[in-house]
């Protein structure tokens, strides 16, 4: 008697799941899948306002970043060849904020790939919580600085300020700043900002061609200008952060809409089903009185 | 050597408390604008081996 029921258990489930239950749980499913889209409807809404700003803002700062970069190229200073240990800086943009496509892996995989050839010479700071958290399984060793509380408003040459202060205490003779420069809202690039130690810079062959530079000016500008390239940076990243997150939300609102067609298909064809079935019952029941 | 160097201070500091001086002079109307650009709430933790310093040292506001 008891093996019987047993036997007959399983099978009464396996019913249930093909046929009754699954109306439920398709509208549940149903449910679940539009509220997605509608938080990712409003994400998408949010980020468009941030990026809009955010873009505004990255047209006021993009002289400051030309400015700095411009000094370089000009004095031609590069790394001194040649010297004991040679420490490389690497300065992670990111945020802490995810839900925006692949801006952040791209800046950690960067960095991933310098730290594999280059190994323990290399130093990192990881600005935003989201590159830290990429490189601090593997990469542990190397960081040196970690920056949070990144990306929720949009960054101030004042938190740049911030870093490049805690920056300048340590000893490095060449560096760069990875960050997403925005091309477009569809559209960024990963790319790399060089910066400068004092002994490089003061080594640069073309100084000349600048007027009335002395020891205390030279590095009163690499100070500043460290802030400068750092904020540039900022802004650049926040800008493709922002519109890189307009699309993925627009991409996944598509998505869930398409879950809710095929879905509600569903739904609308089990109903049919089940009633179908239920009327076969009736009349079959009703003929063999 | 100039005076706020043998102060202690680096250029980023000094430059940072004469952005904020100036902010302070404006009038009313573009004070308030020009305030919200000074706030800043980026927290920078040291990290060694792998880990951070638990004793963080205080964040040096510029």
């Amino acid at each position: 008697m008891f093996s019987k029921t047993a036997l007959l258990v399983p099978q009464c489930m396996q019913q249930q799941t093909r046929n009754m239950a699954t109306l439920k749980a398709i509208s549940i499913r149903l449910k679940s899948v539009k509220n997605i889209q509608k938080i990712t409807q409003s994400m998408k809404m949010v980020s468009a306002a941030k990026y809009t700003r955010a873009e505004r803002e990255l047209k006021a700062a993009k002289p400051i970043g030309a400015g700095a970069s411009a000094f370089y190229s000009k004095a031609e200073v590069t790394t001194p060849e040649g010297t004991e240990s040679p420490k490389e800086l690497l300065i992670a943009v990111t945020s802490d904020r995810g839900l925006c496509g692949a801006v952040h892996t791209s800046v950690a995989r960067w960095i991933r790939n310098e730290l594999q050839t280059k190994g323990d010479k290399v130093l990192v700071i990881t600005i935003g919580d989201k590159s830290r958290a990429i490189l601090q399984r593997l990469y542990g060793n190397n960081i040196i600085l970690a920056a949070n509380e990144v990306g929720r408003r949009p960054p101030t040459f004042l938190d740049a300020s911030k870093v490049a202060q805690e920056t300048s205490k340590y000893n490095f003779t060449s560096g760069k700043i990875i960050y997403n420069k925005f091309k477009s809202v569809v559209s960024y690039t990963t790319s790399d900002l060089p910066i400068f130690s004092l002994a490089s810079v003061t080594a640069a062959p073309k100084l000349g061609v600048y007027d009335s530079l002395d020891a205390d000016v030279i590095q009163s500008y690499l100070e500043f200008s460290m802030a400068a390239m750092l904020y540039y940076a900022m802004k650049e990243g926040a800008c493709s952060e922002q519109s890189s997150r307009m699309t993925s939300m627009d991409n996944a609102s598509k998505n869930a809409g398409e879950m809710i067609e095929k879905l509600t298909l569903t739904f609308n064809r089990t109903r049919q089903a089940v009633i179908t079935r239920e009327l076969i019952e009736i009349i079959s029941g009703a003929s063999a009185l | 050597m100039t005076y706020w160097r043998a102060a202690g201070l680096n250029y980023i500091q000094y430059s940072n408390i004469a952005a904020r001086t100036l902010r302070r002079a404006l009038k009313t109307e573009f004070r308030a604008d020009a305030e919200k650009r000074e706030e800043s709430f980026i927290r920078i933790t040291p990290w060694k081996d792998g880990k951070p310093i638990k004793t963080s040292s205080p964040s040096s506001s510029a």
